[in-house]
């Protein structure tokens, strides 16, 4: 093996790093750690998934209002709440695995020893979970489309499921990625993760039937998930305005403000070798 | 400092003249467990220092310290004349191969560079002539564009140490880059490190568990046992503070041993053995207090006796003087 052992001559990292750190160190992150995750095959699985699980329900949903058995406002609302639901499930997925994930790989020491601080590592995983959020919603667009054609809601509806659907990724993403700061393993952060959406999810599949007192009412709006899929619900069934039922977006909003302050405050604590240890 | 190739080092440096390392009674406690305690030592531009002590001892530690991994318990350091309260300063002018080190196997080997390289706040332009030349630099050129993950376990050390010298570092920390390569592979790693140390005057802290290896690349040797620094110095110098007993075999024709060991009589503390299989040779060894430093110059008398008296030495070596005998010595615990 010949070694060239002249030294690079393109220009002075020191020179640039400040301006990495201070303006772009995040982005990097998040446009390599958004390449990883659709190169590696694991955002596409995700997707084909996501879009399996969303055209059987809306041939059921088309079925169903074919034979009047639903209203065409309904199905849409359906299908959306489907679309919020499941694009934030996988978001939280990809966001639980971002820093255990990469503890187990191996791959952290060598982003610790990097100029780039821990809150533009964290910034820029977080970005790159929503990137699934994102594209789960592109895949929604033509779903959305096909149910809503006559009834002039399809951009209301699509409007509606991306503001919404974005504010529920945004919290309950830095709460995966705040899960996967203090466990032990990628297992153990991403199982915590599922476990706490399906506990959110729950109260929204309740029969319509029950008895719904101020009990129930609490129970939906201090769950963002339900409360923010109540908001749709307002919106596209009961044809409110959007600044009618702003109150269910209340939670949905302080769980986006706390988790996503958590995660900037706590982030230089989270981001480090071995959770539980004061690495720094 | 001023043996920069491309201004880097000079940018990069701190108030500091050739001291690049300078640890100072660093201690890591996990809870009530102690994983370094007062280790200090310093190190030089253009010194390769190997960081030696059996598994456990405190290396990885050490190094996860310097490079601001880990926060100390207590105790203070600086690189390149940035004290540990700096930790973004240091994080600019290190470099870092880690133990057992991870790659995104999805990635090539010029993606994963360039990924670093931009995080050093090189441009895109920039970031991909450098991991070309990188790449070039520790024989991978070819490889450029393959995945990660058909990479040999000798290419992706040697791509880790490429990814250390991204930010061109003044002190660049490899833990245990031979571990699990073949001897070619370990001799292409060495090459590697000792032109870092040479043409890129940087200073290189080395763990590894290859003595020989170390006894010949390194300058400097700090042997960790039980999280603390059991000897620091040259080879030399570890090897004398360990005491090691010397011993020697002397070689000599075989009508001259009865005059050798008359010759050899005159030394009071030396005992002198012939070999019942090797009639011609001598074994040689220092009574009981004369070890260390007093028994190389009983050694050194001994052998210009010889040679004054007119006697061939056909062969002369010295054991027991090698830094794994010192290394040894100075672990016996953990050996025993």
């Amino acid at each position: 093996m010949t070694l060239q052992v002249a030294p690079p001559d393109v220009g002075t990292p020191q020179d640039s790093c400040v301006t990495t750190e201070r303006r772009s160190g995040w982005l990097v992150v998040a446009e390599q750690e958004s390449r990883d995750l659709w190169t590696s095959g694991r955002g596409l699985i995700l997707l084909f998934l996501f879009s399996i699980l969303l055209s059987a329900v809306t041939y059921l949903t088309s079925t169903n209002q074919a034979l009047n058995f639903l209203e065409q406002r309904e199905s849409v609302n359906l299908v959306l709440q489907l679309a919020v639901a499941v694009g934030v499930l996988v978001t939280l997925v990809v966001s639980a695995d971002g820093i255990s994930g990469e503890r187990e790989r191996g791959t952290l020491e060598s982003l610790l020893i990097t100029p780039v601080s821990r809150r533009s590592i964290i910034a820029g995983k977080l970005i790159a979970a929503l990137t699934m959020w994102f594209a789960t919603f592109l895949v929604t667009v033509p779903y959305v489309w096909v149910l809503a054609r006559g009834v002039g809601i399809l951009g209301e509806a699509l409007a509606l499921g991306f503001c919404v659907g974005t504010l529920v990724a945004v919290g309950l993403g830095s709460i995966g990625l705040l899960i996967s700061g203090v466990c032990n393993s990628n297992k153990t952060s991403i199982a915590a993760s599922i476990f706490l959406l399906l506990i959110l999810f729950a109260p929204t599949q309740l029969p319509s039937g029950l008895p719904q007192g101020w009990f129930f009412e609490v129970l939906l709006r201090a769950n963002p998930i339900a409360s923010a899929l109540a908001y749709i619900s307002s919106m596209l069934v009961e044809g409110h305005s959007w600044s009618q039922d702003l109150s269910y977006l209340i939670t949905p909003l302080l769980t986006a403000i706390i988790a996503g302050g958590a995660l900037v405050l706590a982030g230089p604590r989270l981001v480090r070798l071995t959770p539980g240890v004061n690495a720094g | 400092m001023t043996l920069s190739h491309s201004g880097v080092y000079k940018d990069q440096a701190g108030p500091m003249t050739s001291m690049t390392v300078e640890a100072m009674r660093l201690t890591k406690h996990y809870g009530g467990r102690s994983a370094v305690e007062d280790v200090s030592f310093t190190a030089s531009q253009g010194d390769i220092v190997g960081l030696l002590g059996p598994n456990g001892a405190g290396k990885t530690t050490t190094i996860r310290l310097l490079t601001t991994v880990l926060v100390p318990t207590s105790g203070e350091f600086s690189i390149a004349g940035h004290p540990s309260t700096s930790p973004n300063e240091i994080r600019r002018c290190v470099g870092v191969l880690p133990e057992s080190s991870g790659y995104p196997a999805y990635q090539t080997g010029g993606e994963y560079l360039r990924f670093f390289a931009r995080l050093y706040g090189l441009s895109r332009r920039n970031a991909r002539s450098l991991a070309a030349e990188l790449l070039a630099t520790v024989g991978l050129a070819d490889r450029a564009g393959s995945p990660i993950s058909t990479y040999s376990r000798g290419m992706r050390q040697r791509l880790g140490i490429a990814r250390a010298l991204v930010n061109d570092p003044i002190v660049v920390f490899l833990d245990e880059p031979t571990l699990g390569l073949d001897p070619a592979g370990q001799a292409q790693v060495l090459d590697i490190i000792r032109t870092i140390a040479k043409s890129r005057a940087a200073t290189v802290v080395l763990s590894t568990h290859l003595l020989p290896e170390v006894e010949d690349v390194c300058s400097k040797v700090v042997i960790l046992h039980h999280g603390r620094v059991a000897v620091a110095g040259s080879v030399g110098e570890v090897i004398s503070t360990a005491l090691i007993e010397q011993s020697a075999e002397l070689r000599v024709p075989l009508d001259m041993v009865e005059r050798a060991r008359n010759v050899l009589a005159g030394f009071p503390n030396l005992n002198v053995d012939q070999l019942a299989e090797q009639p011609d040779v001598l074994s040689l060894s220092v009574d009981g207090a004369g070890t260390g430093a007093g028994s190389s110059e009983v050694m050194n008398a001994a052998l210009a006796a010889i040679t004054a008296a007119g006697i061939p030495v056909l062969h002369f070596e010295l054991e027991g003087a090698r830094l794994s005998g010192a290394f040894f010595k100075m672990t016996s615990e953990a050996v025993a």
